[in-house]
């Protein structure tokens, strides 16, 4: 076990290492480079100026070195600085993790508060009206681009309430941050909840299937309780294996509920950073999304060695 | 009763002249969504092969009178803020959308197909050097990796397309290796290998075939997503760029900007755009169960 | 539909004086005024930026020698007011400009302003001193200025190199700020330290830009705000949205769109909105060097086959203006009357005729409707340059020009311009003062960085200098018509329209007033108070 543990942990560092080297090739090949989007608001290119500012930023040197120094950053976390704000790039980033970090918890709460009982009550009533009915509204959520949903909500509010529920300033307190965070939370949560609701489904109709079951039932238990009791309690490993996906997809979905809203986050910040080539900020976010998403995945695998004990990890 | 009579006479004649029809009656009549989001598929694809002659105007054509013109009998969708046509872009929309998933499910299929096959062959270093590569690429969220390939990339239909299908690679590639592993103990595939066949041959003639279920199922899934990974690219000013009237471009920007003086502009495309998707979606939930048999419900 | 609040704030000078006296006698201290933005500034140093994502929000930690009077709608040389300098003299032959500077000013933190600090400013503008500027994009406007000397700690002098009547003209604009000498350029672009009515607080990237009230205010009893906020929303539908709901004073300078107005007009009836033009055209880029457009028949083709109404009627809702390289008037000074604007090749109202005309000579080259040019024109993937250039390509199809649409990222558009790689470039030309000096300078003259096209003609150089020297501001007009004729029809860089957009704020904000003919030089905001 504390071998395999070992192992995945390795090809994880493995898998950051390659994921920096891709990040940083494929900026380097974006058409158009940082210094002529600087030029941009002054309306023209000036060839020295621009040399001038290449050096200055260290543009001017080979790409391994670029790398490599990017790399010793990361290690004595030396950052850089953003190329459009001049600012030390931890500082751009740390203030915005927490609230994607927010907004993602609340999403995912909302995702599992509704897509895990529905997921069930699908997989027990299945092929009954309301099978699909839930079916028909999870396809929708994931069927619904999500800017499009987020955007009619927002005409929605302005006609009826008169009032806009973006991010306009930092809120003051836990009430008032949880009410703005909780439109946007929800619009993601819509689309991750129809994923969960779908996977649970899956899974609790191929627990049902499964002897055990068959046997509870026929031992006389009423089958309400034997489909939510054995089945749900079978159901959570796969369950938790979702979540742990939804968790890392939740951070595409976050790129554009957090543009729509206006919020302040990382995801939003991202786009911003890759549309001004701030090469600093966005080889340093799309690391720290990657190493989000790698551990989470690490600690999902972990979890379901721990939760499962029929797995065998002999490799 | 001359109906019930004239089904009961059509499903025989399906039922003796051509089994496919009969197969297809029983599949819809088993999956009624399933057959739903066929009819939608269909739709969709026949909108995107004869968009020239569906279209009622030309969608690129502007004129200043019909500036965001409300939805009537000339235009039935009304008009946007040049004047186009609304109906007409989104029935060539459906092309660009169409274009886009089965570009995108060509490129990224046949890269994946050919890494899990070789991966699933060759084993050893190379194996390895593509398990990591796959690592890399699930890495990031699908909308990230799009974003900072169809950025690294630039703008064009070409790009985008390449930046949808990239995410696709590491799923296929990861099915088509498993089935391989497989596949390639089984007796038949043994002994067609014994029979004299080359490597290549086998894999080709007896192992894609075999792993051709899954494929598809992932195929279906790829359609609905690349359609609305478009979108999102296009929306965050990264997709397929004007004159293109994809449906995604339709959405953002100046539409955006008058969705409450012209909310037809919003309204229809995003609508095209949910249906198509959803109709996918449904279509490839049945084609998983019909085809994957532990899925079934 | 009608427009009765536009009635009142656009057009009639009149009125918005007297509301301006009006109110003047009870301004209210106090309150923070909240803007939206529509993007990250690119940087905080004026001199460094040619946008107004930079110009409006900074002007107001700035001061200037001089100013347009900023209760004034119309920009003019009548309507220049002190700043920093108390008074200014030309001598006889109008090559020196002394101003008298204010004494007492202190920047921001607590140094003291003197003349030197002038002096560095335009030595840094002129690429002179040791410290240098990032970008310089106004370099053009002080081609004439030799040098600026000082006379002790409160008087400066600008020498020219030939007399130049309208030169104050310059130093009058939002985009001529006096820079502290003890500051670099680098903390300029961060957190810029001014003389102004407000301190720069803090920049967050896609989030907000914040300033405070300068308690230290040298002008007496201003500002009257505790500050103005700037919040960043990129999208315009969601910024509109939230200021019809409420959330801000004022909107960004003139964000809102001609059918966005109707919109805010009807949602927020009593917000102020002024429809004004912004000096902003939208205008044409023809590489004369490459072929077809180096063929000065197919050119004059081309410029025929515009039907400039069906931009306005489309693009503006038949509100904004033909005009030539100068803001047409009523709002813009200098611009052609309609009467001689329609002797212009190609502005003659009869499009099909003017088409019928292109036809003919596109025949005489050998085109027709089975050998149609191909040509691309290329623009900025940015809907306010990729709308009109879609308009284009459907008028070029008239005249046996199939044109394909070439969409260019941001980053690439200007490196793209100065290679002269394309064909047609539809572009956006926004001028900082209504003045020809600073339009011909920085657009059509030899050697200048924004003379896209590289226009240069000796004998236009040589008109431009005439009207410059001119100290009769009529016969200096007349001159500036026959000018702007002709570079219209030498297609140096062909107009299609003067852009117009309104500028919203709530009733309770006063002291504000947008200028009809620029949009660059009225954020100082140290009259502007909340009567809440």
């Amino acid at each position: 076990m504390s071998a395999y543990i070992v192992k995945r942990f390795l090809l994880m560092i493995l898998t950051l290492v390659g994921m920096s080297i891709i990040i940083f090739v494929l900026l380097r090949l974006m058409p158009g480079n940082i210094v002529d989007i600087m030029f941009d608001s002054a309306g023209f290119v000036d060839p020295a100026e621009k040399a001038n500012i290449e050096r200055e930023l260290g543009l001017d040197q080979p790409i391994p070195v670029q790398y490599f120094e990017w790399i010793h950053g990361l290690i004595v976390w030396d950052l850089g600085f953003s190329y459009v704000s001049e600012m030390p790039v931890a500082d751009e980033i740390q203030p915005r993790i927490p609230i994607t970090a927010k907004l993602a918890a609340l999403s995912l709460f909302f995702a599992i508060l509704f897509g895990l009982p529905l997921g069930v009550i699908s997989a027990v009533r299945q092929n009954s009206g309301m099978d699909y009915t839930l079916r028909c509204i999870s396809l929708s959520g994931l069927s619904l681009p999500s800017f499009w949903l987020a955007l009619l909500i927002l005409m929605a509010f302005v006609q009826y309430t008169g009032s806009i529920p973006i991010y306009i300033n930092p809120p003051d307190n836990l009430w008032d941050e949880l009410l703005l965070y909780s439109i946007p939370a929800a619009a993601v949560g819509f689309r991750s909840s129809a994923l969960i609701m779908r996977l649970t489904r899956s899974s609790m109709l191929e627990v049902m299937r499964q002897d055990y079951i068959r046997t509870a039932r026929s031992k006389g238990a009423s089958d309400n309780a034997v489909n939510y009791r054995h089945a749900l309690k079978n159901a959570v490993l796969p369950v938790t294996t979702i979540i742990g996906i939804e968790a890392a997809f939740l951070i595409g979905g976050l790129i554009i509920t957090e543009t729509v809203f206006n919020i302040p986050g990382v995801a939003h910040f991202l786009v911003e950073a890759i549309l001004m080539r701030d090469y600093p900020i966005v080889q340093n976010l799309v690391m720290l999304i990657a190493l989000v998403t790698v551990l989470i995945n690490f600690l999902v695998d972990m979890l379901y060695a721990v939760l499962d004990p029929r797995i065998k990890y002999a490799d | 009763m001359a109906e019930i009579d004239h089904r009961a006479e059509l499903s025989r004649a399906g039922a003796n002249v051509s089994g496919h029809w009969s197969r297809m009656l029983f599949y819809a009549r088993q999956h009624p969504l399933g057959a739903l989001g066929a009819v939608i598929v269909v739709v969709f694809v026949l909108a995107a092969l004869f968009a020239d002659v569906l279209a009622p105007h030309d969608p690129l054509d502007t004129s200043a009178p019909d500036s965001l013109k409300a939805p009537g009998t000339i235009f039935v969708m009304g008009a946007d803020m040049m004047g186009r046509d609304v109906l007409s872009r989104i029935i060539h929309g459906a092309r660009i959308s169409l274009t886009v998933g089965v570009a995108s499910i060509l490129l990224g299929g046949v890269i994946g197909i050919v890494i899990g096959l070789m991966s699933g062959y060759l084993l050893g270093w190379f194996d390895l050097l593509m398990q990591r590569l796959i690592d890399i690429m699930q890495a990031l969220p699908l909308l990230v990796l799009a974003l900072v390939m169809a950025a690294s990339l630039g703008p064009s239909l070409e790009n985008t397309i390449i930046a949808i299908s990239i995410p696709l690679v590491p799923n296929v590639a990861r099915v088509v290796r498993s089935s391989t592993l497989s596949l390639r103990e089984m007796p038949f595939v043994e002994a067609a290998r014994a029979a004299g066949m080359s490597e290549l041959r086998v894999a080709v003639r007896h192992v894609l075939p075999n792993t051709l279920a899954p494929l598809i199922v992932l195929f279906t899934a790829q359609l609905g997503s690349a359609i609305l990974v478009e979108a999102s690219l296009s929306f965050l000013g990264l997709g397929v760029p004007e004159p293109h009237p994809s449906w995604g471009r339709m959405l953002s920007e100046s539409a955006a900007e008058y969705v409450r003086v012209a909310p037809w502009l919003v309204i229809f495309p995003g609508i095209a755009i949910s249906l198509a998707v959803f109709g996918t979606n449904l279509f490839g939930d049945a084609v998983r169960d019909i085809l994957d048999p532990r899925q079934r419900s | 539909m009608g427009y009765p609040l536009s009635a009142a704030a656009f057009g009639l000078g009149v009125a918005m004086l007297a509301g301006y006296a009006g109110t003047a006698l009870a301004q209210k201290d106090g309150g923070v005024l909240k803007l939206y933005h529509r993007g990250t500034p690119p940087s905080g140093s004026i001199h460094e930026e040619a946008t107004n994502s930079t110009v409006s929000p900074y002007m107001g930690v700035f001061n200037n020698l001089v100013m347009y009077r900023q209760d004034e709608a119309k920009n003019s040389l009548e309507t220049i007011v002190p700043d920093l300098a108390e008074s200014w003299s030309w001598n006889s032959d109008g090559t020196q400009l002394t101003f008298k500077l204010h004494q007492g000013v202190q920047w921001h933190d607590d140094k003291p302003f003197t003349a030197t600090d002038v002096k560095c400013t335009w030595d840094l503008v002129l690429g002179k001193s040791k410290a240098k500027l990032r970008k310089n994009p106004r370099k053009s406007w002080y081609k004439n200025l030799k040098e600026v000397t000082t006379n002790g700690d409160h008087e400066v002098t600008f020498h020219l190199k030939r007399r130049q009547p309208a030169f104050i003209a310059l130093l009058a604009s939002g985009y001529s700020p006096v820079y502290p000498c003890h500051v670099p350029p680098k903390t300029m672009r961060t957190a810029p330290i001014g003389t102004g009515p407000f301190k720069f607080v803090s920049l967050k990237q896609n989030e907000h830009v914040k300033f405070t009230k300068n308690e230290n205010y040298w002008k007496e009893g201003k500002p009257h705000l505790d500050g103005h906020e700037w919040t960043i929303i990129k999208s315009r539908s969601t910024r509109v949205l939230a200021f019809i709901a409420g959330e801000f004073d004022m909107t960004f300078t003139t964000d809102v769109t001609i059918p966005l107005l109707k919109d805010v007009r009807s949602q927020a009836p009593n917000a102020v909105c002024d429809l004004v033009t912004t000096n902003v055209s939208t205008n044409l880029i023809v590489n004369q060097d490459t072929p077809p457009f180096d063929n000065s028949d197919i050119r004059r083709a081309m410029v025929l086959s515009i039907d400039r109404q069906a931009f306005i009627d489309i693009l503006g809702h038949g509100e904004t203006l033909q005009g030539g390289a100068m803001m047409p008037p009523p709002s813009g000074v200098w611009g052609m009357p309609p009467e001689i604007l329609q002797q212009v090749a190609g502005y003659n109202p009869d499009v099909e005729a003017n088409r019928a005309e292109a036809r003919k000579i596109m025949e005489g080259l050998g085109y027709g409707p089975e050998n149609r040019l191909a040509v691309k024109i290329s623009t900025r993937n940015i809907s306010i340059y990729r709308d009109p250039a879609v308009i284009l390509i459907d008028h070029l199809k008239h005249i046996y020009i199939d044109g394909e649409l070439d969409t260019v990222e941001t980053s690439n558009w200007h490196p793209k311009v100065a290679r002269k790689d394309y064909m047609i470039g539809l572009n956006l030309t926004g001028v900082g003062v209504d003045d020809p000096d600073a339009n011909f300078y920085e657009n059509y003259s030899c050697g200048s960085q924004r003379n896209y096209t590289g226009y240069c003609k000796e004998e236009m150089e040589a008109l431009f200098k005439e009207q410059s020297m001119m100290t009769d501001q009529e016969e200096r007009k007349k001159l500036v018509w026959e000018i702007d004729k002709r570079l219209q029809e030498d297609a140096a860089r062909p107009m299609i329209f003067h852009n117009k957009a309104a500028h919203c704020y709530q009733p309770y904000v006063k002291g504000f007033v947008t200028h009809v003919n620029s949009v660059y030089n009225n954020w100082r905001l140290e009259d502007v108070w909340l009567d809440r």
